[in-house]
């Protein structure tokens, strides 16, 4: 049976990896195939399709949905207000003559942008305006659009949200999730400047010649004129996305308030008092939008997990990963490292697909310690959030550089390979030994 | 005969090409700025005052010896992609100038719409191209800080100490002016830019763009 749920999840890649159904669909058709091909009933209090694959596993990332709106809400309000297009201007002004220095400036913008939201909205809050003029100094497009990738991969070390996925996937507390990934975070940062600094002095300086379509009256028009009336973010507001990773790391105040507390400060130091609500209401409704897609991508995926911790997969499954996965610290690390890859394109290790199902089969098999588990998902997470070519953040960025996407995997995959086998070693020496 | 580029009806591009015609060097300049990312909310006035100041140092800039050796020039298409067209671009690293022949050739069909061939013969575009990108090599060092303290772009300062900033896109104006005086243009490639950027609309790839979430509920 086991053998059966692997070729069903072999389907579910071949599916996603085609396009020919959206993820969060696929990965919905995977749970109730999975749960069927376990032995689980369709109805019933336990063990069975409609009470725990979907009763259940639906709603069992709600945490994470929260957040992911608070966060998206943050991200809106950073776009209508001023704040992302502010801090990069300023570092345009303060660094212009100096390609590289523009471009680090934008990967700690890109930084902070993925530490407040993740995927494509995280690549517009910087990129909107970064990669266009990271291109104006001299920046070729296609480090222009890696610049922006890597930073918001350096960024979710410190993302509140991924925090609390992490978490609720995987099973871990909270603080043994902050605990890796601020020892990840160093990691990530040195990956993404050496990346810049050899890019930049390999490739050289781009100038060109070139003329890009205006921008079109969109949603986003009416924010640009009122941005453009009220002029720059005020100083004291460019700090809104250290907000919550100051409470979340430095008070341990729980993810969701500190998310509430970063969105109120942005609200207070950009929109006058008689605008507030207003405002707030607007940018709250914007926000779901932008929310949407990964909130029915985590449904999906707490079904998902639902379903592989059933115990008729449990017991399925865990004979052929035990059997398949390394034991031992040099091994784990060796092994894991080879297979980075398969993060790609959708593949078996992405996290935010079908890993979350593998990742589930590790610890409800018992197959590494959680925190393991945590590890090597984190360190994944670094790959496939800036070269995966089907992400939605990578796609964008590039596309929005004038490059492929697979150009973009290909100039930044040596960077993040070496990242991921970077937390695939601190994975082995945290909790490994 | 070779296929025009536009699969829309032209005669509001037509329309649009001769207002443009109608505006001077500095407010070409000024449009480019206006265009160029981080000047979004800058007032008329400060961009007007940049592009005439660019202009004026892209004007002496061309009276200064060529940098021409030592840099390569070659030709490739690529030059029409979604949403953006490139004509030439200057590697720093390599010296080499690339030009785009399938960006030239739209550049040819928009100046024919236009009825600019006597301004913006292909030949000497091509030209202004190459120059455009040398004038790029030209502004390192002295020139850039003569064209950096010449705009005043005041970023922070206390009393006599002054921080002057980068005005991104002023390089632009420099390098179109060079390439204007350089290759003999009748009127200024700022004009061809901002006439291209109308036109974009007007052809299929100029109206492609990037789409935030291409897949559907993709991570």
């Amino acid at each position: 049976m086991g053998i059966a749920i692997l070729a069903v999840m072999a389907v579910g890649v071949v599916l996603m990896l085609t396009r020919k159904v959206p993820t969060a669909f696929a990965l919905t058709f995977l749970a109730v195939a999975i749960a069927l091909l376990s032995g689980a009933s369709l109805l019933g209090a336990e063990n069975s399709v409609a009470g725990t694959v979907m009763q259940e596993g639906a709603p069992m990332l709600a945490a994470t949905m929260i957040a992911i709106l608070l966060g998206s809400w943050l991200g809106t309000l950073m776009a209508d207000t001023g704040i992302a297009s502010t801090l990069v201007r300023k570092i345009v002004e303060f660094g212009g003559e100096r390609p590289t220095l523009v471009a680090l400036g934008v990967f700690c913008v890109a930084i902070l942008c993925g530490s407040i939201t993740g995927s494509a909205p995280a690549a517009m809050l910087a990129g909107v305006v970064g990669i266009p003029a990271m291109i104006a100094v001299g920046v070729p497009p296609v480090v222009a659009a890696g610049t922006v990738l890597m930073g918001i991969a350096a960024g979710l070390p410190l993302e509140l949200i991924g925090w609390q996925f992490l978490s609720d996937a995987i099973g871990v507390p909270i603080e043994t999730v902050r605990h890796f990934q601020i020892r990840l975070f160093p990691i990530a940062l040195l990956g993404g400047v050496a990346y810049i600094v050899v890019e930049m002095r390999r490739r050289g300086a781009r100038h060109a010649w070139a003329v890009r379509a205006p921008s079109a009256p969109a949603a986003g028009s009416g924010a640009r004129d009122r941005r453009a009336r009220r002029g720059d973010a005020p100083w004291y507001a460019l700090v809104t996305p250290l907000v919550p990773i100051a409470l979340a790391l430095g008070l341990h105040v729980p993810i969701i308030p500190s998310l509430a507390v970063g969105l109120l400060y942005a609200l207070v130091t950009t929109v006058p008092p008689r605008q507030l609500g207003e405002r707030a209401l607007r940018t709250l409704y914007q926000a779901f939008d932008v929310a949407a897609p990964p909130i029915a991508l985590f449904i999906a995926i707490g079904m998902l997990l639902s379903a592989v911790r059933l115990p008729g997969a449990v017991s399925a499954l865990n004979p052929i990963v035990a059997a398949l996965s390394p034991s031992g610290p040099l091994l784990f690390v060796l092994v894991f490292a080879v297979l980075v890859p398969l993060c790609l394109y959708r593949g078996p290790f992405n996290i935010y697909g079908l890993g979350a199902g593998v990742a589930g089969v590790l610890v409800s098999g018992g197959i590494y310690p959680t925190p393991a588990v945590l590890g090597l998902m984190a360190s994944y997470g670094q790959v496939l959030g800036v070269s995966d070519p089907t992400s939605t953040q990578t796609v964008w960025s590039a596309q929005y550089a004038g490059v492929r996407p697979e150009r973009a995997m290909a100039s930044t995959l040596p960077y993040t390979w070496v990242i991921a086998v970077g937390g695939l070693l601190l994975t082995a020496f945290l909790f490994l030994r | 005969m070779t296929p025009s580029p536009f699969d829309r009806d032209t005669s509001a591009l037509a329309g649009r090409c001769a207002a443009l015609a109608g505006l001077g060097d500095a407010e070409l300049g000024a449009r480019l700025l206006r265009a160029t990312p981080t000047h979004e909310n800058r007032p008329d006035g400060v961009l007007g005052t940049w592009a005439r100041t660019a202009v004026e140092v892209g004007r002496e800039l061309a009276d200064a010896p060529s940098p021409a050796a030592g840099v390569r020039v070659r030709e490739a298409s690529g030059g029409v992609g979604a949403g953006e067209i490139v004509l030439a671009e200057y590697h720093h690293r390599s010296s080499e100038v690339v030009l785009r022949g399938d960006a030239l050739e739209l550049a040819g069909a928009l100046v024919e719409l236009a009825g600019w061939e006597a301004w913006f013969p292909p030949e000497r575009v091509r030209e202004a191209a190459v120059w455009h990108e040398l004038a790029h090599r030209m502004l390192h060092g002295a020139p850039s800080r003569d064209l950096r303290r010449r705009l005043d772009h005041r970023v922070a300062g206390a009393g006599r100490f002054r921080l002057r900033g980068h005005v991104a896109g002023a390089d632009e104006v420099v390098a179109h002016t060079v390439a204007h005086r350089r290759s003999g243009l009748g009127r200024s490639p700022m004009l061809l830019t901002l006439g291209l950027a109308e036109a974009l609309p007007y052809t299929s790839a100029g109206r492609a763009r990037p789409r935030p979430y291409p897949a559907l509920l993709g991570g």
